[in-house]
């Protein structure tokens, strides 16, 4: 097997005059989980149709653990998919849906109806395994939808916003099912999602698509930090107010500091940014005014979180 | 949510698919002739089918003041009927296999399986002209029972066979053809039945005139129609008439040609309609 089980360089997807995906690259290895994240119309559901082998891409080339994707039949063999808009035929049981898709993938009806019973049972869904999908809730539908994608026991799973129109109970249990995916299984995911929650749970990088472009890629972590705050909100007792201001001013890592309206000693810091990218620079504020004896009585930093890097990478966050 | 043992996560991952998938269209079919046999389409329609062919027979056979046409023309309807309805059930299921499956939702997880698309179309249309051997041996009886010879059954049943099939092929294949690139499943079915409608609309037309015998030449659905009434009713030899074959022998082939190659690109969404 080759260490990466997905291989993406490049490719790129326009349907007429609009470019829905453009030089898309990402590498995946075995057991990672990679949110694709992005506005609506970022391109996510291009890409994953164009890795899928659903749409062939303009330009550029992918290859799913070293099959590369001029071989689509093969590369089907290995991914698993969970689409955005699964249907499924609600008067068909479970067992009988899941079975299906295993034969399709070339088992015997014996080795079917084995497979349909361990991933039901993994999925949770055991218990109603006989009973139509008609009367399947959502959440269970995108469970048996999940089961269906592991069928082949995939080298690369892709999963289209699997968590849309669930109950947040429904939501923890797909995501707690991709966790164990990647971990047990040691497939791939590549998971495109609106839920910025889910995506710090459970994806190790990111990658954010904006206009069918990847604007930002890494580590969680890494990407909450390009959103690093550059503004604090100190408050200090009245009467060292200016004192406070004019230390805030004169302190290296402080852009500006300005009395707000409201009073009672709150002052809003504009911050330079450490330009390292460390949270060094963060904590100016406050060594100003500890170096000038002032009593800090409050401090709140302003964004760090994961919504707003993808708010301001995006650009959403100045309209 | 269970988490499995490490035993069945083993057990389950080491069921490996094979290296080849071949017959993907048989798994096809087969859950396609049980979503039609098993539910209540298939059998809806024999019902209904047995219906209208035991009121034709009864009116022909046990009521000799109803009985207001010839017996070989009785048996000439019955399989006229049994034939046109089934090109009409073929034509509409094969018209709903792919669109349906587009509107349901349900296309883009068959296309992500390892089955080849022209395999996949194979499977539904082959679910789909199984209506006709079974509509035919529903007619077996009635046409049995009103028969006034021995030779006008064979008749009946061999053109029929001959003649139904081709226009099933073809019809079928058409619907097929405009299954896959229909955007909607009311434009696929539109589209098809009217096609249909516009090819048997001559068959109950007074045509003369060179004209009208280009139109039975040329339109599968009088030449067939033509074809079986000749041999049943005026007791033509098959070899008479061949020529009226020629239409549908080329329409099953032309056209299930064009659907079968077309099968090949099958895409996400259809390009008509959207």
């Amino acid at each position: 097997m080759a260490e990466e089980s997905l291989r993406v360089d490049g490719i790129s997807k326009a349907y007429g005059r609009t470019v829905a995906v453009r030089e898309l690259s990402l590498e995946a290895t075995p057991g990672e989980v990679i949110g694709l994240l992005g506005p609506n119309g970022a391109g996510k559901t291009t890409a994953i149709r164009v890795l899928t082998t659903i749409y062939a891409p303009d330009s550029g080339s992918f290859a799913v653990d070293g099959i590369p994707c001029t071989k689509p039949s093969a590369i089907r063999r290995r991914i698993g998919v969970l689409p955005e808009s699964a249907g499924y035929p609600l008067d068909q049981s479970g067992e009988e849906f899941v079975q299906y898709f295993a034969r399709l993938f070339g088992h015997s009806r014996r080795s079917a109806r084995g497979i349909a019973t361990v991933l039901l049972k993994e999925v949770g869904l055991a218990e109603r395994a006989s009973s139509p999908i008609a009367t399947y809730s959502r959440g269970m539908r995108q469970r048996l939808g999940l089961a269906r994608a592991l069928v082949n026991a995939p080298s690369v799973l892709f999963l289209d916003e699997p968590t849309l129109g669930l109950d947040p109970a429904g939501q923890r249990q797909i995501v707690a099912l991709i966790s164990e995916v990647a971990r047990e299984r040691g497939a791939a995911v590549i998971l495109s999602t609106h839920f910025l929650d889910e995506v710090e749970e459970v994806c190790s990088r990111i990658i954010i698509l904006n206009r069918g472009e990847a604007i930002a890629e890494g580590p969680v972590a890494d990407i909450k930090r390009r959103a690093a705050p550059q503004t604090a909100k100190v408050r200090v007792p009245q009467e060292v107010h200016e004192d406070a201001l004019s230390a805030l001013k004169r302190a290296p890592g402080v852009a500006d500091a300005q009395s707000t309206n409201g009073g009672q000693g709150w002052i809003s810091v504009t911050l330079k940014g450490a330009p390292d990218g460390s949270e060094n620079g963060l904590n100016a504020p406050i060594r100003a005014l500890v170096e000038a004896g002032i009593p800090i009585l409050s401090f709140e930093l302003e964004g760090g979180k994961l919504s707003d890097a993808f708010l301001a990478l995006t650009g959403e966050a100045r309209e | 949510m269970t988490t499995l043992a490490q035993g069945e996560v083993r057990r389950a991952t080491a069921l490996q698919p094979p290296t080849k998938a071949g017959g993907g269209w048989l798994v096809v079919a087969g859950q396609e002739l049980r979503d039609i046999w098993l539910s209540a389409r298939g059998p809806g329609i024999v019902v209904g089918t047995s219906l209208l062919l035991s009121l034709l027979t009864y009116l022909a056979a046990s009521n000799e003041e109803l009985n207001i046409i010839d017996q070989r023309d009785t048996v000439n309807l019955v399989a006229q009927i049994t034939m046109a309805l089934a090109v009409a059930v073929s034509l509409l299921f094969t018209a709903d296999c792919l669109s349906g499956e587009r509107e349901r939702e349900t296309l883009e997880s068959l296309l992500v399986t390892p089955v080849p698309r022209r395999q996949i179309a194979l499977g539904k249309y082959l679910a789909a002209v199984s209506m006709w051997p079974v509509l035919l041996a529903v007619a077996v009886p009635y046409i049995w029972v009103i028969r006034e010879s021995e030779g006008v059954f064979t008749d009946a049943m061999l053109g029929g066979l001959l003649v139904g099939t081709l226009l099933v092929i073809g019809f079928a294949s058409l619907g097929l053809l405009v299954s896959i690139y229909s955007g909607s499943n009311r434009l696929s079915l539109a589209v098809s039945f009217f096609i249909f409608v516009v090819l048997l609309a001559p068959t109950q037309l007074p045509l003369g005139g060179w004209f009208g015998d280009l139109i039975v030449q040329i339109n599968p659905m009088t030449a067939g129609s033509t074809f079986l009434h000749r041999a049943i009713v005026k007791e033509h030899g098959w070899g008479e008439d061949v020529d009226l074959l020629i239409a549908p022998v080329v329409w099953a082939i032309v056209v299930s040609a064009v659907a079968f190659v077309a099968a090949g690109r099958l895409r996400l969404q259809g390009s008509l309609g959207r």
